[in-house]
């Protein structure tokens, strides 16, 4: 039995699965509930599986159709891969667990089935050793981010997600000619091959340009954020949650990705850049969301900065250096944790109010005292207070700076952290209060408020977990390469 | 042969300037219906062009979707368009007028260094590089067909394949979770598309049927049959079609995901019995991807008809 | 300059034709057009760069990857004008406004 466990295909299921519960979702609309969250149970099962089977065989790597690089396509994981699987699991868990409450039957037939395909899409594309395969993977979150995105119907939503449709195909071809020039300098598409070949040629940065800029577009980092806001914060409440704790992430990974292996050897000024722009990115996006009167404005804006945070780590990890490395998937984890908390708490107190103006929020911690207790845990955590994910993150991050003496991402870090506390603040200070115009609230379904508690808890409680995730960081060969330039 | 060479590199340097001519045509006319007509020649060329590349399967595939089926896309939405805001035009033109000379130059000159950028790439490329046409021999008699697009889409690089088919699906979801329903027009009182679909119709499902078979040996496959069959599909709905209610739920759902169900179980099967993704026995390989592919035409063919339905179908009769 | 580098500098060159539309042209349905004429770009330079083989034939990976993208890409187009035909039904306008609503 153990070894039926150990050896069963689990990153093969972690593709399958969810696309077969896609569609049967999309056959028998009646029963998606229980399709949804029966496949969404099983995929949580078999990340379970799968990081079990890593931490005993090392790496898992899978020659689809037996060919293998660089006439095939390989599907790779290791612990990098197995840590966004995870972070994609336990975020996806959580809001698939508030949807069940959240869309009325109408809109959950619309929403199960493409929930289903974009988590296919999402495994299938941390799984990927294959930068064309990347390019399909990247079309399949980006459409049904889309989808998605246009799910609540209404002016706002459609402009939102038209906005983010052509950011995402226009980030996609700059992502697919990237891949055009690689291929025809080395004749194939596999990661680790291209590791091995590729020269510094012009074609070469033209693709690193090309690749990172269409990446750059999908993660909106700064200046290229100017699609998130609107499309994040005119989705419903889950859709919000699922595309800023995941879909942003997922292009993000592609970039850290290809970073590591391919171009990391090539880039001189091109991580300073980066960073700049995380600095950049970390600034304005506090300051916006801290001028906003919307609360879904507020954590839109929000996530531009901490999209910043992560690309703080392209200058460091020039030294090549692995808590750099760590910093930023615990950045990603926390972040996805408490930022997926936040909007659907954002969705608890529109459900409630009818609205989400922080300045009418109306003593909600009496009424919604879970709502609001999710909301002010995920708070310390995008703030980087201990003790939670996101300052394990952003510690490990500013000791980093501090070591090889950047004194300027020391500087952006510590204003960021205070901009965060004060629009964090703000709208705690207007739960307590009360608002000049009363309204009649609506209650909110249990299941709504304890799903958002336990991802706050969750972005909390990975502050505890440090070793035992730097444990699954450690697994594979990227780690080994990230680990000899210590 | 010389003489032939000559005439050839004639040939290739009208048809670039005319395939330029033609996008920038469309980028800059101020006529949206011209625009869409020009880019429907551009799509036609474009055809032309990757005959001349010696790529006739991609040449299938443009002039079916990029050229007809886009096109049509774009007809029937600039259509809707117009029957849901007639004075928008007026507007976005008035629009256009107002921008300054800065928005304008600056986009040039940034096309200008891009083009420059690019091209010292391109031009600093190897002369000569194989790519993967080495690999593709020497694996082409374990593939099961004959026809390489066939093998690398189906069986080398099938995962994608599959993947792909999901991109497809997931459109049409997008796209029925947004549009609501849509009636069936009624029966077009047009009798030349009527007798123009009888004849058609039968044509275009022969052809599919021919390009689907003849795909494991030469030019064709699942994509290219898919839309022959996708463009049958539209001439039905355009002459008003008419289908049962009962039809129009559980059975065309089921073809819609028919592809990428047959595809996901296969891979399932294979996983099974092989212990691999999509690893088919080399001996069986053949009718499994004929499978694969009959299915995929059938999904392809419908979701591309639906899609240019532009939402849930309705039966025009309502129960 | 030998035919196939032709064919692929006119494929970057309608890259760059389509990213300046998309950039430049507001009404949506000229930059769903511009997406495709990149697109299309894109599919030509990768094909015409496979014709650079020694053999007798051109590399067929190009060719299996270009169908997908055009498949990818008539999805696309077909989401992305049903999204502005309902844009305009909800807002009246086609085009995607950049006055700031946010601070409203």
């Amino acid at each position: 039995m153990g070894d039926l466990l150990t050896d069963a295909h689990w990153g093969v299921l972690l593709i399958l699965l969810p696309l077969f519960g896609g569609l049967c979702s999309f056959l028998w609309p009646s029963a998606v509930k229980f399709i949804g969250l029966a496949t969404v149970s099983a995929v949580a099962l078999s990340v379970v599986g799968l990081g079990d089977q890593l931490l005993a065989t090392g790496v898992y790597h899978h020659a689809v159709g037996g060919w293998g690089a660089p006439l095939g396509i390989d599907l790779y994981a290791d612990g990098l891969s197995l840590f966004m699987l995870m972070v994609t699991a336990l975020v996806g868990l959580g809001v698939s667990i508030y949807a069940l409450d959240y869309f009325d039957q109408d809109e959950a037939r619309r929403f199960w089935p493409l929930w289903l395909l974009l988590l296919g899409g999402l495994n299938a594309l941390f799984l990927s050793a294959d930068i064309f395969n990347l390019y399909v993977t990247l079309e399949i979150v980006g459409l049904a981010g889309v989808g998605l995105a246009s799910l609540s119907g209404g002016g706002a939503a459609l402009d939102g997600a038209m906005r983010y449709l052509m950011a995402t195909l226009l980030g996609s071809l700059c992502y697919l000619l990237g891949v055009a020039l690689l291929y025809h300098s080395a004749g194939t598409v596999d990661i680790p091959l291209l590791a091995e070949r590729l020269e510094s040629t012009p074609p070469v940065w033209a693709a690193l340009g090309l690749i990172c800029a269409g990446l750059a577009l999908k993660t909106a980092l700064f200046p290229l954020h100017f699609w998130l806001p609107k499309a994040h914060a005119s989705a419903s409440a889950p859709v919000s949650a699922l595309l800023s704790a995941l879909v942003v992430k997922a292009s993000f990974y592609i970039f850290l990705r290809l970073w590591l292996e391919i171009f990391s050897v090539r880039t001189e000024g091109v991580d300073d850049l980066l960073g700049a722009l995380g600095m950049a990115a970390i600034i304005w996006g506090s300051l916006q969301a801290l001028q906003q009167t919307r609360l879904k404005l507020m954590i839109a804006y929000s996530t531009v900065s901490q999209v910043g945070y992560l690309f703080l780590v392209f200058p460091l990890a020039a030294i090549g250096t692995f808590s750099a490395w760590s910093a930023v998937a615990y950045l990603v984890l926390s972040h996805a944790l408490a930022k997926s908390a936040m909007f659907l708490v954002a969705g608890n107190l529109m459900h409630f109010g009818g609205h989400d103006r922080i300045a009418d929020l109306d003593r909600a911690v009496q009424r919604l005292p879970i709502t609001v207790g999710a909301f002010a845990l995920a708070g310390v955590s995008i703030m980087g207070l201990p003790p939670s994910g996101g300052f394990i993150g952003k510690w490990l991050l500013l000791n980093e700076a501090l070591n090889q003496g950047r004194w300027d991402l020391v500087f952006v870090m510590m204003i960021g952290g205070v901009l965060a506390a004060a629009y964090i603040f703000k709208v705690l200070g207007f739960a307590f209060t009360q608002a000049p115009v009363t309204h009649e609230p609506k209650g909110v379904p249990a299941v709504m408020e304890w799903s958002a508690l336990l991802l706050a808890v969750a972005a909390i409680v990975v502050g505890f977990l440090a070793s035992p995730l730097m444990l699954i960081l450690g697994i594979g060969e990227t780690v080994e390469l990230m680990g000899a330039g210590q | 042969m010389e003489a032939l060479d000559f005439a050839l590199g004639l040939f290739d340097i009208l048809l670039v300037f005319l395939v330029l001519s033609l996008a920038w045509l469309v980028m800059s006319s101020e006529d949206l219906f011209r625009a869409i007509v020009l880019f429907v020649a551009f799509g036609l060329l474009m055809a032309l062009v990757w005959v001349r590349l010696e790529a006739p399967d991609i040449a299938l595939a443009e002039a079916a979707i990029g050229a007809g089926l886009t096109g049509a896309l774009m007809m029937a939405a600039l259509d809707r368009l117009s029957s849901v805001k007639p004075i928008q035009k007026v507007a976005a033109s008035a629009q256009r007028k107002q921008l300054s000379l800065s928005s304008k130059v600056l986009p040039l000159i940034a096309l200008v260094l891009i083009v420059l950028g690019l091209g010292y790439a391109l031009l600093s490329l190897p002369e000569i590089a194989d790519g993967l046409t080495p690999n593709v021999k020497e694996n082409m008699a374990q593939s099961g067909v004959k026809n390489p697009v066939t093998a690398v889409l189906l069986n080398f690089r099938g995962y994608d394949t599959l993947l792909e088919m999901v991109v497809l699906l997931l459109a049409l979801l997008s796209v029925w979770s947004l549009g609501g329903e849509r009636k069936l027009s009624p029966r077009s009182t047009n009798p030349i598309l009527g007798s123009l679909c009888r004849v058609l119709v039968p044509v275009l499902i022969l052809v599919s049927c021919y390009l689907l078979w003849v795909g494991a040996d030469a030019p064709g496959g699942a994509f290219q049959a898919g839309s022959v069959l996708g463009a049958a599909g539209v001439l039905l709905l355009l002459s008003g079609w008419h289908v049962e209610q009962k039809y129009l739920l559980w059975p065309l759902r089921f073809i819609l995901i028919l592809g990428s169900g047959v595809f996901i179980i296969m891979a399932a099967v294979l996983l099974l019995i092989q212990g691999g993704l999509l690893t088919y026995p080399v001996a069986q390989a053949g009718w499994m991807i004929l499978l694969l592919e009959s299915a995929a035409t059938l999904s392809i063919g419908a979701t591309l008809a639906a899609l240019f339905l532009g939402g849930v179908p309705k039966s025009r009769v309502d129960q | 300059m030998n035919s196939p580098m032709i064919y692929a500098l006119l494929g970057i060159t309608l890259f760059s034709v389509g990213l300046y539309g998309l950039i430049v042209r507001e009404h949506l349905l000229r930059k769903i057009l511009a997406l495709n004429i990149m697109g299309s770009g894109i599919f030509l330079m990768l094909v015409a760069l496979g014709k650079r083989s020694a053999g007798e034939l051109p590399d067929p990976v190009p060719h299996a990857m270009v169908i997908t993208g055009i498949v990818v890409a008539v999805s696309a187009t077909a989401l992305a004008l049903t999204l502005m035909l309902k844009l305009v039904e909800a807002s009246g306008s086609a085009v995607l406004h950049d006055a700031p609503k946010d601070r409203s």
